[in-house]
């Protein structure tokens, strides 16, 4: 009987010494409530993440970035982000297990159509790539040059400039 | 009334006043309409292509500004020796400083009535987009001392050369040199000799600082060092015209 | 004395121009300035205005120094440059305007109206000067040398481009201006406004002074008077009878050697002796006078 208490004991040590410490993070990615409901070209949005270690052991090296899609028929390419958002990457040295971590992602929307947005996560422990739920959201163009501004400068000032011409040529013989 | 102011006044008179004149500002303008015009039919411009088109315009501006300070320049000295205007002014009492502080103070005048006709240029293509108030004080505290040393290198030319017309081609081919970063793309520009000619060009050094605040929404401050390239070569241009002028003024003003 | 030149050499571009000019011009008279082309006239007036230093000698205008206190000169000094450019797209009264405040005045504008009268112009309201013939030039240009008032006038060619009209005018005008007490210093080819206006002449020949004095002297010394052979077409009246500044050099049948005193204009004398009852039929120059003078001073001289 007490053989096999030991065995026992025995074998919950090596199940337990076998299993691996679990790392694990997790993304959440929500847009702030005082977004606009349908952003136009130009607007300025934010989107809220929060990353936590849900497993038992540290995170370190942490980094968390935002990935932009381009979604339009025709038009789907990742988008260079360098206009869109002064926030290219968030970092951690350690997140500890159960720790939260948080972080806004502000956006200006440069250009009109529909996109999907997602974070990203990796650390030194993780093998492979964390992502949050993919948000999206569509940006409504706006017209940047308008005829109605520049068809009367375009053709107004230089008719006015002419007609100075004619007069001083006129008023000079 | 200050003997320079009337020079200036004089000198303004001739590109405002004059048919010949004004018929350089009716194509000044056509050319920044035909740009405007241009943009009209594409309404898919993003908020980056907008301020690159507003970028442009500056650029644009700067160059025509630039053209009008080196022909109004070269005018100013050797067209009036070639005309026989300049020895009449050289024998009136007013002191040669005062006349080349005129000289300099119309080219100042043109510039200034060229930037306000621009003004409604720069709001039709950009008051929806970005950073429209910034382009316009860059435009004005960079493209302002980038014609204005044009014009100084152009008068010191014209004082120089034996006739108004070899002044007015070297001028030109200097003037094309320097706002050749308009033409070349970013590649030419990167390399060794590019980098090398941009570090010393005020007109890259405009077009530099009106990319970094127009499109990447850089501050005007941090632009110094641009600015910085920009008024030492407009001091060189100045004395350039200085040394030239007295010159000029040695070997008989033209008589 | 309004301008004092003495043996005046000046270099241009390392070149000798001027090899020793010698001028001398008071107030009240007129000097006309002669040579061929390049001779140094212009060089001279240059020197003379200050616009170009001196290798050596002296140049003294009003008293002073050209090269230090040129534009205290310039205060009290007009000039008609030989080729004069305007502002075309200014009117007349505009421009001198313009220049009456680079002097330092300010004139109403009857007085500029004044002006341009005094010169014979009257543009249209508004016309710019870009629409003004070379003669409206011509006097635009004489009425901006008058602006100052000046007490010296240095004129070069000013009867060029004007009608026998204009340059009798100008003549008539410089007599008047000289006569308030002006000094008038005229670079001029044509030998008649010279001979009369002038009552000193220099001739300048390769940089240098070949000849410098007044009219009369000159010609009495050089034997270079005009002689005139007169024909008659009837009865002469008594010697008494012919005008005084006329001398006759030798009596022919029919026809008489006159000369003329120097300054005379020729054809007041005529005038006189047909008043007086002379049958003159015709006139016929022979040889003399400043063109002779003026010739033979200008031809090969050793540099």
């Amino acid at each position: 009987m007490n053989t096999f208490r030991i065995l026992g004991a025995l074998a919950i040590v090596v199940v337990l010494g076998a299993t691996p410490a679990t790392a694990s993070l997790t993304a959440s990615l929500t847009p702030t409530s005082g977004n606009p409901d349908t952003p136009r070209m130009g607007d300025r949005i934010s989107f809220q993440t929060s990353i936590r270690n849900t497993g038992t052991m540290p995170e370190h090296g942490l980094v968390a970035w935002i990935s932009l899609l381009q979604t339009d028929p025709g038009k789907e390419q990742p988008v260079d982000l360098e206009d869109w958002s002064a926030h290219k990457a968030v970092t951690a040295a350690t997140l500890e297990p159960g720790q939260t971590l948080q972080a806004t992602w502000p956006v200006r929307l440069i250009a009109a159509g529909h996109y999907r947005l997602v974070v990203c996560l990796a650390s030194r422990e993780t093998r492979e790539l964390v992502t949050s739920p993919v948000t999206t959201f569509t940006v409504r163009s706006k017209p940047v040059v308008a005829s109605a501004r520049v068809l009367p400068v375009a053709f107004g000032l230089p008719l006015l400039l002419g007609g100075v011409l004619v007069w001083r040529w006129r008023l000079g013989r | 009334m200050n003997s320079s102011i009337l020079i200036a006044r004089k000198e303004a008179g001739t590109l405002l006043r004059s048919p010949r004149g004004l018929a350089w500002l009716v194509a000044m303008a056509v050319a920044l309409s035909i740009f405007c015009l241009l943009l009209v039919s594409d309404t898919e411009l993003s908020l980056l292509d907008n301020a690159q088109v507003v970028y442009d315009m500056a650029g644009l501006i700067t160059a025509l500004g630039a053209l009008l300070a080196v022909i109004l320049g070269v005018d100013a000295l050797a067209g009036e020796r070639d005309r026989g205007s300049l020895p009449p002014l050289l024998l009136t009492p007013v002191a040669p400083e005062s006349i080349l502080l005129g000289k300099l103070g119309g080219i100042v005048i043109v510039w200034a009535v060229m930037f306000v006709f621009a003004l409604p240029y720069l709001w039709a293509v950009g008051s929806t987009g970005q950073n429209l108030m910034d382009g316009v004080a860059v435009l004005a505290l960079f493209g302002s001392p980038v014609v204005i040393g044009f014009g100084c290198l152009a008068l010191g030319l014209g004082a120089r050369l034996d006739s108004s017309r070899s002044g007015l081609l070297t001028s030109l081919v200097l003037l094309l040199l320097a706002a050749s970063p308009l033409i070349f793309g970013p590649s030419l520009r990167q390399t060794t000799v590019g980098m090398a000619f941009d570090t010393i060009n005020p007109f890259a050094a405009a077009i530099n600082a009106y990319d970094a605040v127009i499109i990447d929404s850089a501050t005007v401050l941090s632009q110094w060092g641009h600015a910085l390239v920009i008024l030492v070569c407009l001091a060189l241009f100045v004395l350039f015209a200085r040394n030239a002028f007295q010159h000029l003024l040695r070997s008989g003003g033209g008589l | 004395m309004l301008v004092s030149v003495n043996e005046l050499h000046l270099h241009r571009g390392g070149t000798p121009v001027l090899r020793g000019v010698n001028l001398a011009l008071d107030a009240g008279d007129i000097y006309g300035l002669l040579g061929p082309n390049g001779a140094g006239k212009s060089t001279t007036i240059a020197a003379i205005l200050g616009l170009l230093r001196p290798h050596s000698g002296t140049v003294q205008v009003l008293g002073r120094s050209p090269q230090t206190d040129a534009r205290t000169i310039h205060r009290a000094l007009g000039v008609l440059p030989e080729r004069f450019g305007f502002y075309d797209w200014m009117t007349a009264p505009e421009y001198l305007d313009l220049f009456a405040r680079l002097y330092g005045r300010h004139l109403a504008s009857v007085e500029i109206a004044r002006k341009l009268e005094t010169v014979g112009l009257s543009p249209k309201p508004r016309q710019t000067i870009g629409t003004f013939s070379r003669g409206m030039r011509q006097r635009l240009a004489l009425a901006r040398a008058l602006l100052p008032d000046p007490k010296l006038l240095i004129l070069d060619e000013p009867t060029n481009g004007l009608d026998p009209r204009g340059r009798r005018e100008l003549h008539d005008l410089l007599r008047a201006l000289v006569g308030q007490g002006m000094g008038i210093l005229l670079c001029t080819h044509l030998l008649d406004d010279v001979d009369r206006l002038c009552g000193r002449i220099g001739i300048l020949m390769e940089g240098r002074t070949v000849i410098e004095g007044a009219v009369s002297d000159l010609l009495d010394n050089q034997g270079s008077r005009v002689r005139y052979r007169i024909k008659w077409s009837g009865e002469l009246p008594s010697a008494t009878m012919m005008p005084q500044h006329v001398s006759v050099l030798a009596r022919d049948h029919g026809s008489w050697l006159v000369e003329i005193e120097s300054g005379v204009p020729a054809a007041d004398a005529w005038r006189e002796m047909l008043f007086a009852g002379w049958p003159v039929a015709e006139v016929m120059r022979e040889g003399g006078g400043l063109e002779s003078l003026y010739l033979t001073m200008t031809e090969g001289r050793p540099t």
